[in-house]
Parts: structure tokens; C-alpha cells; sequence
């Protein structure tokens, strides 16, 4: 096929979808800067049934910021080095059929500095909470229900609690 | 509070160190329990339970006060983000590894559920956009 001749002379096409919602992103790839510092993240995906009231609990309840929500499909919130993200599951749906369902045991674990404190105002907030608060062997825990029935555990340390040293990059 | 917890309720504790360890790459960090380990992976630590009875000294996966007890399985995950994930599932396929389905491409990046040996699953996904990648600006 002849090439067409003005070609030359038209600015090079950038290969990203025109979404808003990806602006920052379209940035990074015109100015060449992926090569950006990588924060160490750690990444959990939870399947919700409201994805309005979902980012709503975890952003004024549980301290979560909200980094997007491009659709009303999927939302991505951090807290600290935790992300998380947060998919209605027809998103997700398997290729025999099978739909992802919110719930389960399997539960992410957030740090608090007064367990007790922070379940009583859980209690008042009128959050869902599975037990009482437990106490283990170097941790007091307590379970809460997202609006979906997806678990959160909330962990106070006691003596003898283990955590890695942090270590230098 | 400079690491990332998740608990997943497994059968076989012993099974899971191995499973996570040989596959996906974690690291033991503790096992002093036959039904507790802790596993790390970057900032990522990883605890891995089997249901014990409401006496045990372990916490964490007692039953509820209304008697209903702890179980592996559902569909909630964490993920792990590999750079070749046609290559990644290729390795574990071949090491025997069961997946719930296979490659799909979603908007920010190809994803494949594996499950471990109690049933639960972990995501692993390549970013095919700079925001889907572990960077934050």
C-alpha cells in the first residue's frame, strides 16, 4: 500500500483511550515518566454488591481514601500500603458461569491503637460486628461486616506482638 | 503499621507454608503453631489459620459466639503482581497448580485466579496500564 504522503506531518497518535478518568496516567505515557519510584503496595480485591455504600464505609468508617471509582463497576482505595479494591461481581463473572460472591473468612487486617475505642464507635456508627472482641495470644481482635458482608479484622497488638523491622532499599 | 495483613482460613497449615512458599514466592516468617504460620511477601504479611476450637490460645479463627466456624474458600483475594503472566501460569500449570479459570483481560491489566490447596483464591495479574501497576504518583 502507498504511504500516505502527509503522514509525516501529522503528530504522532498516543495509544491511550480518551478517558478522563485516565488522565493522569496519559501524562506519565507522554512525558515518559513510568519509570516513576515504586511505592511497595500490597493489593486485596473484594467483591461488593453496592459499590456506593461500600466506598462509603471503608472511606468514613475505616479511614480508606478513595483514589478512583472509573465506574460504577470498580473502585481502588488506599489505606497506607494496603489497596484495595472493590468489584461488583458482574465484572467478574467466570467463563463457565460462575458469579464471585461477596463474603467469606478470608479478611484483611487493620492495625488499631484502641481496639475498644474503635469498636464502640463502630457500634455507634451501627456497623456490623461478627464477635466480640477476642483475645489471642500476642493480638485482641474484633470482626466487622462491610455493607456486603465482607469481613475486616481490626487488631490491637499486646506484649509479645511480632512485626518485622523495617528494612532499608 | 507499615505492612499490609490479610488472614485466609485454611484446612492444612503445613500444606499452605509449602504451597505459598515453593509457587508464589513467600517467606516464613513464623510457624509457632500447628495452626497458625506467618508468611511475608514485600510489604505484604500473610497469616494462614485452620479453624481451632473456642479454647485455643489463638485468636483468630475461634468460632463465633453464635457457634458458626471459620472456613476456607469464597472469592475474596489478594494478588500478586507478576511481569509475564503467560509465562508465570505456564511454570504453574506445569507444577500442578489448579486455577478456577483461565487468562482474562479486564481494563487494567490480564488476571488468572489460582486456588490454593484449602480452596481459596489468589489473584495474579499483569498491568497493561502504568495506574494498575504498583506505583502510586
Amino acid at each position: 500500500m502507498a504511504s500516505d504522503p502527509l503522514d509525516r506531518l501529522r503528530v504522532p497518535l498516543i495509544p491511550v483511550d480518551p478517558r478522563p478518568e485516565f488522565a493522569d496516567a496519559l501524562l506519565y505515557r507522554i512525558e515518559d515518566r513510568n519509570d516513576e519510584i515504586i511505592i511497595q503496595t500490597a493489593t486485596v480485591r473484594y467483591f461488593v454488591d453496592d459499590l456506593d455504600r461500600a466506598v462509603a464505609f471503608y472511606c468514613e468508617v475505616l479511614d480508606f481514601e478513595e483514589e478512583m471509582r472509573p465506574s460504577p463497576l470498580f473502585a481502588m482505595l488506599y489505606r497506607g500500603q494496603l489497596r484495595l479494591l472493590l468489584s461488583v461481581p458482574s465484572t467478574h463473572v467466570l467463563a463457565d458461569g460462575t458469579v464471585p460472591q461477596s463474603g467469606g473468612w478470608n479478611r484483611i487486617s487493620l492495625q488499631v491503637s484502641d481496639l475498644d475505642g474503635t469498636a464502640a464507635v463502630l457500634r455507634e456508627l451501627g456497623a456490623p460486628i461478627r464477635n466480640d472482641v477476642t483475645t489471642g495470644v500476642t493480638v485482641k481482635q474484633i470482626l466487622v461486616e462491610d455493607p456486603s458482608g465482607n469481613l475486616v479484622e481490626l487488631f490491637e497488638p499486646l506484649a509479645g506482638y511480632h512485626e518485622r523491622p523495617s528494612r532499608s532499599r | 503499621m507499615s505492612t499490609v495483613s490479610v488472614r485466609y482460613i485454611v484446612d492444612d497449615v503445613d500444606a499452605s507454608i509449602a504451597f505459598y512458599c515453593t509457587h508464589l514466592g513467600f517467606t516464613e516468617v513464623m510457624h509457632p503453631d500447628p495452626a497458625f504460620a506467618m508468611l511475608s511477601r514485600g510489604d505484604l504479611r500473610f497469616v494462614v489459620v485452620s479453624p481451632v476450637g473456642a479454647e485455643h490460645r489463638g485468636g483468630g479463627s475461634r468460632p463465633m459466639p453464635d457457634g458458626r466456624r471459620q472456613e476456607p474458600g469464597g472469592w475474596n483475594r489478594f494478588m500478586i503482581e507478576v511481569a509475564d503472566l503467560d509465562a508465570t501460569v505456564e511454570t504453574l500449570r506445569r507444577a500442578g497448580v489448579h486455577f478456577r479459570n483461565d487468562i482474562v483481560t479486564g481494563v487494567g491489566g490480564k488476571q488468572i485466579l489460582i486456588d490454593d490447596p484449602a480452596g481459596n483464591p489468589v489473584e495474579l495479574f499483569e498491568p497493561t496500564r502504568p495506574e494498575a501497576r504498583l506505583t502510586k504518583p
